[in-house]
């Protein structure tokens, strides 16, 4: 009975706290300008179907937007549509369309100022400049986006998602295509990002840079100018990602740079002109990996120490691995190698023989682009088969002691 | 010796067609040397070109100072050693004259907060703008030390 009385309170309380007003052509309130003025903290504002342009809507209050049947905000290729400085807002349903280019600052359809606890769902994006742009914020939800554009020039468009010093963010199940940088993160921590799909962005389809302890899973990178970029951070997890077919003379799978202390475990590498570079990394750990048809699987550069490649497969790739010094400091043990043609007469499943990973003719081509002319032909075949017998170009010591002799089923 | 001369000539002309310059940045093609970011803000990048003519490319400052530290190249092989212009995107100026100003309002690529202007009258209304700190070459040097 008390409860039940509690109960009763509480609700007349939340009822008369947070009101819903409607905004829309055939409502009282016409404009979400005129609403966002009117309402009270902890108020919805219900945006009924339509086309809004109101120019750049400042929000300062804790808001609920809900867009019904996605009304469109029409930024007339000249606004920000959304600032926002407030904690627990959500914005959900609506969809935003033309923001205003410009040079110097970078407008956004949403833009996010030293908030908290906000929530950005299923909104659609329509060629805006900068789709959803977070600064100074945290734990934010990002979640069930669609964000599109159709720029010519990379300097027409900024990126899908962007985050500037943040923490804790989630990004979940957004879509971004033909955005600069798909998404993009600089001094981003302890973030979230899982099943986003992010495709045919001009540079990369991510993009991160002293953005440590994040975690990746389950996202897709498809066709993005220069792949994906991540440099500069440590304690990176990126489990069960799809990296494919980023292709061209500096794209790149998975660029690292200056990367530490991470793994990169079940994710696959396809159709990529290079699966995996590595420069200036240590200490990580690339196992469960699945490369398929790249150009070069993997680009080792001399300046990566005390990483651990094991029990990857590597499958019709032009060149399994290349290196740029003769030093190794890096285990690499118990891959499949499709390449190899060792026994296993203990029947262990390991080859009884090391397999060299690195072929003769990779080095030449690492050293001198122009000799892929020669790719395929007989003298190529001779030269690769004299190195394997008594390595001369070759790091005698770059070896895999274990090679698996069947392909691993990560399934 | 109509011959000699010819080829002279040849060889002449041969070698003012090799001389070192500067080349343009392309941006959204060219990637940058230190980081292998694709060059994309026309605002911000720099140039490296030696006596004997290799060009380097920078998508920021720091990018470029890091390389210039290094010791790949010796510091006195540079021929030319070239910033964009803040005010002017994409233009390319010697870096040894040009006015630079530092300030966390400013987002650059590589998070070098620098940018480079040719003239003073645009670094002042920055500035202002920024509040930031008003730097010469000799200064940006030191600071990616």
């Amino acid at each position: 009975m008390r409860t039940g009385f509690v109960i009763a309170i509480i609700i007349s309380c939340l009822s008369a706290k947070a009101a819903v007003i409607p905004v829309g052509l055939q409502e009282r309130v016409t404009r979400i300008k005129d609403a966002v003025a009117l309402a009270k903290p902890g108020d919805t504002l219900l945006i009924r179907p339509g086309v809004y342009r109101e120019g750049n809507i400042i929000l300062q209050k804790s808001l609920v937007i809900l867009g019904e049947s996605y009304p469109v905000l029409d930024g007339e290729n000249q606004y920000e549509i959304f600032t926002i400085h407030a904690d627990g807002v959500v914005i959900q349903g609506l969809k935003f369309i033309n923001t205003g280019v410009a040079s110097i600052n970078d407008l956004a359809a949403i833009k996010l100022l030293e908030s908290s606890r906000v929530r950005i769902l299923q909104n659609k994006f329509d060629n805006t400049f900068f789709g959803i742009y977070l600064a100074n914020s945290n734990h934010v939800w990002i979640e069930e986006n669609q964000l599109q554009a159709e720029a010519e020039a990379e300097h027409q468009i900024g990126n899908g998602i962007h985050l500037w010093k943040c923490d804790h963010i989630t990004i979940h199940n957004n879509r971004v295509e033909g955005h600069r940088d798909g998404i993009y993160f600089e001094f981003v921590t302890s973030s979230l990002i899982t099943h986003n799909h992010s495709e045919g962005n001009m540079r990369y389809g991510l993009h991160f840079m002293f953005s440590h302890k994040n975690e990746y899973r389950n996202n897709t990178f498809k066709d993005n100018g220069a792949g994906v970029a991540v440099m500069y951070t440590r304690e990176v997890t990126m489990v069960n990602n799809s990296f494919i077919h980023n292709w061209g003379p500096s794209a790149y799978g998975l660029l690292l740079k200056d990367i530490r202390d991470s793994f990169i475990t079940g994710n696959s590498f396809a159709e990529n002109s290079v699966g995996i570079f590595m420069e200036g990394s240590s200490r990580n750990k690339i196992q469960h990996n699945r490369f398929n048809q790249n150009g070069y699987a993997l680009k080792l550069q001399a300046s990566c120490d005390d990483n651990e490649i094991i029990q990857n497969n590597f499958q019709q790739n032009t060149f399994d691995l290349v290196t740029n010094g003769s030093l190794v400091l890096n285990k690499i043990e118990a891959n499949y190698w499709d390449r190899y043609e060792g026994y296993d007469l203990n029947k262990d499943k390991t080859g009884d023989v090391p397999y060299r990973p690195i072929s003769m003719y990779g080095t030449i081509v690492e050293r001198m682009p122009q000799a892929i002319l020669l790719w395929r032909s007989f003298l190529v075949l001779l030269l690769d088969r004299a190195e394997k017998a008594i390595p001369v170009l070759t790091p005698e010591n770059l070896i895999d002691p274990l090679p698996a002799m069947r392909p691993y089923d990560f399934n | 010796m109509r011959l000699r001369l010819f080829l002279l000539s040849i060889l002449i002309g041969g070698m003012i067609g090799c001389t070192a310059k500067p080349e343009p940045l392309v941006f959204g093609r060219d990637a940058c040397y230190t980081c292998k970011m694709t060059l994309m803000d026309r605002k911000f990048g720099a140039e490296l070109v030696t006596q004997k003519g290799k060009v380097y490319k920078f998508d920021d400052l720091n990018c470029m100072l890091s390389f210039y530290n290094s010791g790949y190249e010796d510091v006195s092989d540079f021929k030319f050693i070239q910033v964009v212009d803040f005010a002017n995107p994409e233009m390319l100026i010697d870096a040894h004259h040009a006015w630079y100003l530092k300030s966390d309002n400013i987002r650059t690529p590589m998070a070098s907060e620098v940018a480079a202007f040719e003239q003073e009258e645009a670094t002042r209304q920055y500035k202002k703008e920024w509040s930031g700190i008003l730097m010469s070459w000799g200064e940006v040097q030191t600071q990616f030390k």
